[in-house]
């Protein structure tokens, strides 16, 4: 968001990317240079870009990996992230009614309580990297875990 | 190497979901239990479980059999007027039934943990009745949750994640259309958990009784609403929570230890029920439903049969082998020092209850029958190890909704170790036997 306040707003598309949201999300996570916003080189955004490029740093263009933390020390086993996690619901049935899914872990399994701590399984299948669009923006299991025990970060 | 499907009996919830990896002799693997849970499993191989029976002799315990045990116990059971049985809580039904049986034939009084946990809730409830649900019905069919002084992140951690996470299937969405109440006078982990919709209330300590009263007062009389709202709470946050409670389509108030362990705690819990029924007579589309939340895993299951039996939940007094009218708790009757000794089943006290009661409790002949040791085992007279039940012995147990739940037997107990059931049935043969 701190990124998206100053990008143009004008969705032109000219960057391939459908809204301006999208270009920050990408922009945050390396995927995108600040020059590639071409209405941004423009006299009249002078300010913003210097800005953007106060932000960003000399970590431009790197592209940033998805780490998601799960801290054993803090974590009590509860499985709220294995049920509120979307990919999970869809992939396994039994955490629709707050059961454990079932053992071997499902291919696209994204959470599993084991010997009564969490564990992350298939990162790649994650929202925030195969997803399009808002739901992208899913932190589900950092914002519902009791003990924030899990942080989601790009590093 | 076989993986199942087996319950956990680490705590009331019981989950029935729960896969183990065993090979008939240890539990290698615990899948989707939570930490209670994996705790109860690891167990078996503890570095505090007791394995051998135990006789104090000059102050300092002493390896002995199992028949030595059972004989030095029963014979100071005979030599007693007043024995005292405690515990229960967490053991199967079976022992349960064992244990009144016990309790009637030695002339003793007999109480579990429920005497100082929701078998008060329960004892309110013959007057002024109660709205009990299920869990399957939260799932499927809830729409309000209330955490009333429970922490239920903590105290039972799986219990949020089936009751409020889930998706149920006569709704299109879960957490979403599952409002979150949480009155509570610490922030505890449970309000780590709240969405933008939910409410969270500070309460005053010791103040839920006003709130209650103000509540009902609204039932009755629409507005009354005081100006500066009641304990800690504005009159917002109280028109908000009014306006929840008797909307809901089905609502639920989990009760906890915060409203129980309140000075007038009887008091607070008649006149919540009694809130809960005017709501319900009031409200047209739902009803509203009260949820015990109690630890120990068979802790309602004591409730149950002594109900059954005898017609009273918890304090069993026995005279002439029949049960007599009695007042008294098992805290009144260790202050006033009326028993001579006691009988411990699977449960601490000596570390629960206060100093000063321990104290007395110590003083007279102690028989402890559990499985791992505690506070009480060190100042145990005689201690009788016995299997851990829902692991290495099967048997029923109810669930903190009042559904009984059948646990079985995964593993063999190591050194051929009763199971409570069996203990107390040997204590009666002897007893019956030698008189």
């Amino acid at each position: 968001m701190e990124l998206y306040k100053f990008l143009p707003k004008t969705n032109c598309k000219k960057c391939g990317k459908p809204t301006c949201m999208a270009f920050a999300l990408d922009l945050l996570q390396g995927k995108v240079k600040i020059d590639d916003c071409s209405p941004l080189l423009e006299p009249k955004y002078k300010k913003n870009y210097d800005a953007l490029k106060d932000l960003i740093g000399s970590e431009e263009g790197q592209e940033k990996e998805l780490k998601i933390d799960v801290d054993t020390e803090l974590c009590d086993g509860c499985g709220i992230c294995v049920t509120i996690c979307p990919v999970n619901a869809r992939y396994c049935p039994p955490t629709l009614s707050g059961k454990a899914p079932d053992y071997p872990p499902e291919n696209h399994q994204l959470f599993q309580v084991k010997g009564g701590k969490c564990e992350l399984l298939a990162i790649e299948h994650c929202r925030r990297i195969e997803a399009e669009g808002r739901e992208r923006e899913c932190r589900v299991c950092e914002t519902y875990c009791p003990r924030e025990a899990i942080k989601i970060d790009f590093v | 190497m076989v993986s199942k499907r087996s319950v956990c009996s680490g705590c009331s919830l019981l989950c029935d979901d729960i896969i183990i990896k065993t090979d008939g002799l240890y539990i290698e693997e615990v899948i989707g239990a939570c930490l209670k849970g994996k705790e109860r499993f690891d167990q078996i191989t503890a570095k505090n479980r007791i394995l051998n029976p135990l006789i104090r002799k000059n102050s300092e315990l002493k390896k002995v059999t199992l028949e030595e045990s059972i004989e030095k116990a029963i014979s100071i059971i005979k030599k007693s007027s007043k024995p005292l049985l405690y515990g229960f809580s967490t053991t199967s039904c079976e022992a349960q039934l064992a244990g009144i049986e016990l309790a009637r034939l030695i002339n003793g009084f007999i109480d579990s943990n429920s005497t100082i946990c929701q078998g008060k809730v329960l004892k309110v409830s013959k007057e002024t009745g109660m709205t009990l649900t299920s869990i399957s019905e939260i799932i499927n069919k809830a729409d309000l949750l209330i955490l009333w002084g429970a922490n239920a992140a903590e105290s039972i951690p799986r219990l949020l994640n089936k009751v409020l996470f889930s998706r149920g299937k006569f709704r299109m969405t879960g957490r979403e259309i599952k409002t979150l109440i949480v009155i509570d006078p610490v922030k505890t982990a449970s309000f780590g958990v709240m969405g933008v919709r939910d409410i969270a209330l500070q309460i005053e300590p010791g103040k839920d009784i006003d709130l209650i009263r103000v509540l009902k007062e609204e039932c009755c009389i629409a507005d009354s609403v005081p100006n500066n709202g009641v304990a800690g709470i504005d009159k917002d946050d109280l028109k908000r929570l009014l306006l929840h409670l008797t909307g809901a389509e089905n609502g639920v108030i989990i009760t906890g230890q915060g409203i129980l362990s309140s000075q007038s705690s009887l008091n607070v819990i008649k006149e919540l029920l009694e809130l809960v029924q005017l709501i319900n007579v009031k409200q047209k589309k739902g009803r509203i439903s009260i949820m015990m939340l109690g630890g120990h895993y068979n802790m309602v299951g004591f409730d149950h049969v002594a109900l059954s039996i005898c017609g009273k939940n918890h304090s069993l007094q026995f005279l002439n082998n029949q049960l007599i009218e009695s007042k008294e708790t098992i805290v009144s009757k260790i202050e006033n020092e009326d028993f001579d000794c006691s009988i411990i089943v699977g449960t601490d006290p000596i570390s629960h209850l206060p100093w000063q009661l321990s104290k007395k409790l110590m003083a007279k002949p102690l028989i402890l029958i559990d499985n791992k040791q505690s506070a009480t085992s060190y100042v145990a007279d005689i201690i009788i190890p016995s299997a851990i039940t829902g692991i290495e012995s099967g048997g029923l147990a109810y669930r903190l909704d009042h559904i009984p739940i059948e646990l079985k037997k995964i593993i063999k107990p190591p050194n051929d170790i009763l199971s409570d059931e069996e203990i107390l049935t040997k204590i009666i043969y002897g007893f019956k036997e030698g008189r």
